[in-house]
This record gives C-alpha cells, structure tokens and sequence, in this order.
C-alpha cells in the first residue's frame, strides 16, 4: 500500500499566506513593544488569560510558541546547549532550555527580537514545569508574578468548588492588573474582546470537526499545529475571527474539488503528543508516504478542549473564561484522557492511533506507554508508540522512526482487510 | 518476628519478607535504640510493606500516601493507617512499569507502579497522589486503571498562596479526599476525630523536630541515617506506636555521648520525594559532612503544629496553606535564591550538598538558581544525582571527599 513518492500538501494556500502574515506582524510588533507605551506579558498557553491582559493594553508573549518556533527554523539547538551550560540538565523540557537559553543570549530569533517580561502571569493548567519555569523567570527579572492555580480536571464535568476557586483568582488577578497598570478594568470591553474569541473559537471547531469527512480534507495534527497560532496567541481579535471564517471556506472548496491532504487516504489515524518540530516535515513525510492522514489529534488541544464545549462566552465572562482554564488537554486526568482518545477514534473513523512521546515533557508522556496498553488490548486499536523530543535535534532518529512507522503502517493493510491484528505496536 | 516467603501474582518470586504481630508491639520491645534502628532497617529495605501488612491482618485498612505531602492527620481520622510510599529502594527490579511509564522517569514513578503491578501493595486499599509534579499526577491515573477495586485519588495541592479563594478550595478538595475514602472503608468523617488526630500528629511533628533539632545542635550524637530511618518508621508505622517509640528514643538518644569530630556542617538539598539508598546517605556522613537539615521525608516537617480549637478540617488546610516550606514542589513564597541562603544561614552550614534524583525536574530546575545564589555568596556546594535503585557509589565517594577537603581544608 506504499505510496511510490510523497507529495507537497496541495491543499495549504490562502489560509496559509494569511497565516504566515499574522505570525510575520505579530513577531514584529512584539520587537517593537516593550517601551513605555507597550508592557509585556508573558504567558503560557494551557489555560491562558489573553483576553484579561489584552484589556490592560499588554503584549502577550508565549514563549512555549517562541521555543516550537526556534525548532521549527531549526534554532532551538544552540539555545537548549546555552542552558544546558547553565546547569539545566538533559532531563529538563526543551521549552523551558530553549526560553532560557535564549533568554540568556539576548532574545534574539530569525522571526525578531523577544523581548523581555514586565509581568509573568503562570496559568498552571496541567503542567507543574510551568511553575518551575516561571520561578525561574521571576528570579532573572524581578518582575511580579502571578500564578493562577487551575485545578486539575479529574471529573468530566467542572465542579463548582473548581470554578468558584478560579472566579476569585481571576478577579484577584484583575485587582493586580489595575494596581501595575493605573488603569481600570473595562468589562464591556472584556465582553467585546470575547465575542471575537467564541468566533475564532467556533471556526476553529468546525475545521477540527472536518476531520469526520471521509476522506478528510484536512490534516488535523501536521496542518491543524499550523493553524493553532490565532487561536492560542491572536484569541480575542477580529483578525483571528476572521481567519477561521477564510480556513473554513478553504475547507469547503477542498471537499468540492476534491483536494486532500493525500492523493488516497488509505490509514485514518488519531494522533496524541506533541510533534517533534525540529523534524516536523520528516516525520510528515513519514506519514504522507503511506496514505495516512490524522483526522484527530489531542496537540492542538493543549490550548483548550474547544471542541467539547469548553468556549468562552462573553455572557458569562469569568465563569467561561474560568471553565476554559481547567479545559488544556494535558490538565486532563488519564481517564478522561483516554476517554477523549477513544471517543475521537470512534467518531473520526480512525483505524488506528500513533503516540509520539516526548523524552522531556512527563506531564503529556508519563504514562502515554499504559495508554497504548489499554488501546491495542482493551480498545482493540492498532497503536504505535514512538518517541523523540519536541525541541532538541538530537533525539530523532530518523531511520529507526520511519522503519517502525512502515513497519506499522504495512501491518495495518492486511487488517484493514480483515487479515490478523498487526504485528507492531501490539 | 519471623521471616515468611513472599511473593507476588504476576511477578518474580520475592525475597523472604518479615513478619510481625498485628499490634507491632516488637518496636516497642526492642532491647536498645541500636537494635530498633536494625529493625527499621530491615524494614525500609523489605519492598513488601511488612509492618503494614501485620497491622492489616485483622480487618484494618491502610492508604498509601505518596510523597511529598499529603494529609495524613486526615486518613488517620477516618480509622485508617496512612502510609508514607517511598517507592521500592534498591531491592525492587523493574521488569513491568518501564513501559507503561516511558523511560525518562524517575525511578520513583516506575517501582511504585512495580509494586503495584506485582501485588507488592495488596495491603493497601487507597492510594492518595499529591500533585506535587506531572509524574505523580499521572501516576494516579495509572493506578486507577490498573488497580480495580483500590479507591485512588489525585489530591490538587494549591500552588496559589496569595489567594483568599486557596483555604476554601484545599478545604473542599479534602471533602473530595474524604468521599475518596470514605468509599474505601474509611469511617465516616466526624470533626472530632480530626481533631484528636490533628493532637496525635502535633505530638509526633514535636517529636521528629526535636530529632532534627538534635542533630543539627550535636551532631554527634546521631547519624544522618539514624535520625532518618527513625523518621521513616514515622510514615510506616501506625502513630500510637511510633510516638511511644520517639519517647522512648529521645532519653536513649540523650544519653549519648556528643562525640565531636572535624565535619562540614552541611545542608542537604534535593532529595524530598525518591530516597536515596541508606548506603548513600551512610556516605555523606562517612565522606566528612554532618547533615545539619535535609529535605528527607518533608511529610512530618510541613508545618510546625497545625492549631486546634475552630474546625479542624479548615485549621488543617491552614497549616498547608500557611507552611513556609520552601522545595520544588511547592510555588515559591520567596525567590529562590533568597530561600537557599536563608536556609543555610539558619542551619548554620558551611556547605550545601545538592543530592537530587535523576529525571526529577522539579529538584533539577531549582538548583540552577540555588547554585547562583550560592556563587555571589561564595558558598560551596556539590551536586549530586542519585536513581534510588543504584548500588555502587565509587564516583560519589570521590566527590564528597574532595568536596569536603577542598572546603575543610582550604
Ligand atoms: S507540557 Fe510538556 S512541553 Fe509543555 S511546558 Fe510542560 S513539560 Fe514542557
Ligand atoms: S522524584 Fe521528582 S519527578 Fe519523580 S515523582 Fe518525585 S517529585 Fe516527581
């Protein structure tokens, strides 16, 4: 069932270019910011208060995007080796090196300048590094730090102790942002900026559901991480709004003419973990080879499970923008994560799921080993596990990866024909 | 006390186990503090939960609390032994838990989910995971598939300690905690209960902090391995045997002669949640260092003494809430370089010892900064890693040595 050549993605153009645009100003402005007139503020994309800090007039830096960033351009390496010099080990997440690595040479990237934090705002949705690497930020530049403790989701529905818990840190944390800033709070103006985000938000499910289409018309991990830059950094403006209407269209003319992530989706897969961005279009090439295509993903949740209803509404700002922070896909216990896991594989009609691991991040991976377990022996999914890191270079092994995956992907031909289960992965 | 054959369905076969009589009355029968401390020996290094397994036998239930902080007070109160978990030290093999885990984990993780695959935990009928880091958080989910018909629970520890919101919501993740076990046997919850537990905890708190307070004043008179397998036995055996058992300890541990030698008094940094081998902390001490405070078994040294009087449930979440512990696994009340220096300062070290375990991120990314502060003071310090389950230490011995010669003797 290999296919004799890969192909570039026809399918990524307009949506592409405006994407590529957005992300080309938004690095330009945040060079620019950082005067007087433009305070920063760091952020962390699980369970992020854009919306809130936007208000008070700040640029907002997430330096999770800035580290896949580096790795994508193939720079993270000499960051993660500047804080490795430091004393931060080879067990620590390549985010967290590549921040402070970077942090410590200067800010300087391809794509601009970084510039330093006036605030440092820890939404601790589902990962303890974060807490680790906001200390750590607070202790270089003295600047106030405020954490928001998210509880973490260990039942489907939210617990009103959780959201009564979370209400009150977020109006403590708006008392804070008038105390800094000398400004006051503007709810109707809260209200406004989250109209614009439930749109994003609502144009970014409906291409996520595309997904169900048989075949797809789009790539829901390698495509989808593209695509998550609006509604993890740009939320809460009209132009992210506005850039999901233009995917969607996109999405619709593909089905009507019939362009698709492959020229014959042969293998429907869910992906879990996050991708290894330093070898991003390798391991996508990997994919493309064999006719697979993922038609859900747990990534590009990491910023909020909107697709299972977690949407901000400005109608009830604090209580949905509090329900949206408990709702990071990793801030999910593993029963609902498997859960969600199990639903997409139902509900996308995918035939099997691939894991990608990360060496250094546990809050994803650890356990990611017992998952596979319960998928191939309690769920009767083919499941393959690999594992590389997300930012440093050195833990793809390109060979070993591409041979498990063909070695997977072959098995999977005869069972998708009613042949034994495959070999791999099981 | 005997010894039994013990082994576990779907593992390996075990090494003979101790054994001891429901009520664990032969702690308390041991002839001299020097024979106590061979028997908690034996127990720390018996992986199948001996003295847990014996107070079991008669119907009684026990919960195992994973490090580094959980509230035991809490689980006592509703008639059940809280037990502290400490993973399964040098004598557990992983042959299972690898790969359901994956491989850049500490080994904590991987042997307590061993145990627990290979029946090692059968005395246990909860299991109480702190979110102290990823790890343990996902440890729980583990648990919770791959133990049916044990109550698990993932207890959220605020890390918010501005918040006026943060002592009503750890009030309320108790009464989630209390449901949890309450469902595995416990009894129901009654405030007065907590509060005679809360007393008999203070009583023990009072007890390990004198310890602690012994070896920092004279060093001599105990080891660093004595005070903590003494401490260890606080977290495994039930409290109304331990704290007789400290009373007991102190007069004997008075009457020692303060011997005096020339050490480094050293703080001991890192080590709060996987434990390293007693032959390595023998080591430390062996290597020239006096352990003047540690971050070993920080369950018993949260907080001084929680208040009575009021409700009990809220002054317990008070105590956490107000604790001015300042480790990994807790978001810093101050900076971190702050922390370290003051810590030294009080513990009267000439020296820091950094003893973290590998993989563990919240130890690791601390000493950076620890290590910064250190330098602009000039203070020295040495950084070690440890896997629990290591049994050779030549590398170690030498880095202590001359870490402790080039410091003593410069
Ligand atoms: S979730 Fe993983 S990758 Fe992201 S910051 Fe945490 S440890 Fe790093
Ligand atoms: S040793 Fe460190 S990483 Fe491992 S469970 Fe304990 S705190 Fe977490």
């Amino acid at each position: 069932m290999e296919s004799t050549a890969t192909h570039a993605p026809s399918f990524l153009n307009t949506a592409r270019e405006q994407q590529r645009t957005m992300v080309e100003e938004y690095y330009a402005d945040l060079a620019k910011a950082g005067g007087p007139k433009k305070p920063v503020a760091y952020m962390l994309v699980g369970g992020n208060l854009t919306e809130i800090v936007r208000s008070f007039g700040y640029e907002v830096v997430f330096p999770e995007i800035v580290a896949l960033n580096c790795a994508i351009k193939h720079v993270s390496l000499p960051n993660i080796l500047h804080a490795e010099a430091q004393g931060y080990g080879l067990d620590v997440c390549g985010y967290v090196k590549n921040d402070l690595g970077l942090q410590e040479l200067g800010g300087e990237t391809p794509f601009g300048r970084i510039p330093p934090p006036d605030l440092l705002v820890c939404s601790f949705s589902g990962c303890y590094v974060y807490v680790k690497w906001w200390e750590a930020l607070a202790e270089k530049y003295g600047c106030p730090l405020f954490v928001l403790d998210v509880p973490y989701m260990r039942e489907p529905e939210v617990q009103a102790e959780d959201r009564t818990y979370l209400i009150a840190q977020l109006k403590e944390f708006i008392a804070l942002l008038e105390r800094i800033t000398g400004r006051s709070f503007d709810l109707g103006e809260l209200r406004r900026v989250l109209v614009q985000s439930r749109r994003a938000e609502e144009g970014w499910v409906r291409y996520l559901a595309s997904g169900r289409h048989r075949p797809s018309p789009i790539e829901a991990y390698f495509e989808a991480v593209f695509y998550m830059f609006p509604i993890n950094v740009l939320r809460g403006t009209e132009r992210a709004a506005e850039f999901y209407a233009t995917v969607n269209t996109e999405v619709e003319q593909r089905i009507r003419s019939g362009q698709y992530p492959v020229p014959e989706e042969k293998v429907r897969l869910v992906v879990e973990g996050v991708p290894p961005y330093p070898s991003y279009r390798t391991f996508w090439d990997f994919f493309r080879k064999w006719g697979a295509v993922s038609v859900a993903a747990t990534y590009p949740k990491v910023g909020g499970l909107f697709d299972q209803g977690f949407l901000h509404d400005p109608g009830r700002p604090f209580e949905s923008i509090a329900d949206y922070s408990l709702a990071a896909y990793v801030n999910q216990s593993w029963p609902l994560r498997r859960k969600l896991i199990a639903d997409y594989v139902r509900d996308y009609q995918a035939d099997a799921v691939l894991i990608h691991g990360i060496k250094s991040c546990r809050s994803f991976t650890a356990g990611q080993g017992d998952l596979r377990d319960w998928l191939i022996h309690d769920l009767h999914v083919p499941t393959l596990y690999l594992e590389s890191d997300h930012e440093d270079p050195r833990y793809f092994a390109p060979a070993q990866i591409k041979n498990r995956m063909d070695a997977f992907f072959e098995s999977l031909g005869p069972r998708r024909e009613g042949g034994p289960p495959p070999t791999e992965g099981s | 006390m005997q010894e039994a054959p013990g082994s576990g369905p779907g593992g390996p076969e075990l090494p003979a186990s101790l054994e001891f009589s429901d009520d664990l009355t032969e702690f308390l029968r041991q002839p001299s503090l020097d024979q106590l401390l061979q028997l908690a020996r034996d127990v720390v290094l018996d992986p199948t939960y001996p003295t847990v397994r014996a107070w079991t036998r008669p119907g009684r239930r026990a919960v195992g609390c994973f490090p580094v902080y959980t509230p035991q007070e809490l689980v006592h109160a509703l008639g059940l032994l809280p037990v502290s978990l400490h993973g399964g030290g040098e004598n557990v093999e992983i042959s299972h838990a690898d790969a359901a885990l994956g491989s850049f984990l500490c080994s904590i993780s991987k042997s307590t989910l061993e145990l627990a695959l290979t029946a090692r935990l059968a005395p246990f009928r909860a299991f109480i995971f702190p979110y102290i880091c990823d790890v343990s958080r996902n440890l729980e989910g583990l648990f919770s598939r791959l133990m049916p018909g044990v109550e698990t629970h993932m207890l959220h520890l605020p890390q918010n300690f501005r918040s006026e919101a943060t002592l009503p919501f750890l009030v309320a993740e108790y009464r989630r905690l209390i449901a949890k076990l309450e469902k595995a046997g416990g009894e129901p919850y009654r405030p007065e209960r907590l509060e005679a537990s809360i007393e008999l905890f203070n009583r023990q708190r009072r007890q390990v902090g004198e310890l602690t307070a012994t070896k920092r004043d004279h060093p001599g008179k105990l080891t660093l391995t004595e005070s903590y397998l003494l401490r260890r036995l606080g977290g495994l055996l039930p409290r109304e045997v331990h704290v007789p058992l400290m009373d007991r300890v102190r007069s004997e541990v008075e009457q020692r002669p303060a011997r005096t030698k020339d050490v480094l008094r050293t703080l001991l940094v890192g080590p709060f949640c996987e434990q390293p081998t007693l032959d390595l902390i023998d080591l430390i001490e062996q290597a020239g260092c006096s352990i003047v405070d540690d971050e070993l078994l920080q369950v018993h040294r949260w907080y001084g003494s929680v208040e009575t009087g009021g409700d009990p449930l809220v002054n317990l979440a008070r105590a956490y809430v107000q604790s001015p512990v300042d480790i990994g696994v807790r978001a810093a009340p101050t900076s971190k370089g702050e922390a370290i220096l003051n810590r030294v300062s009080a513990a009267g070290a000439q020296g820091v010892i950094f003893l973290t375990a590998k993989f563990c991120e919240p130890a690791l990314e601390d000493v950076v900064l620890y290590r910064k502060a250190l330098d602009r003071q000039k203070i020295p310090y040495l950084h070690l890693e440890f896997d629990e389950r290591s049994t050779t230490f030549e590398q170690s011995r030498l880095q202590l040595e001359t870490f402790v010669e080039s410091v003593l003797f410069d």
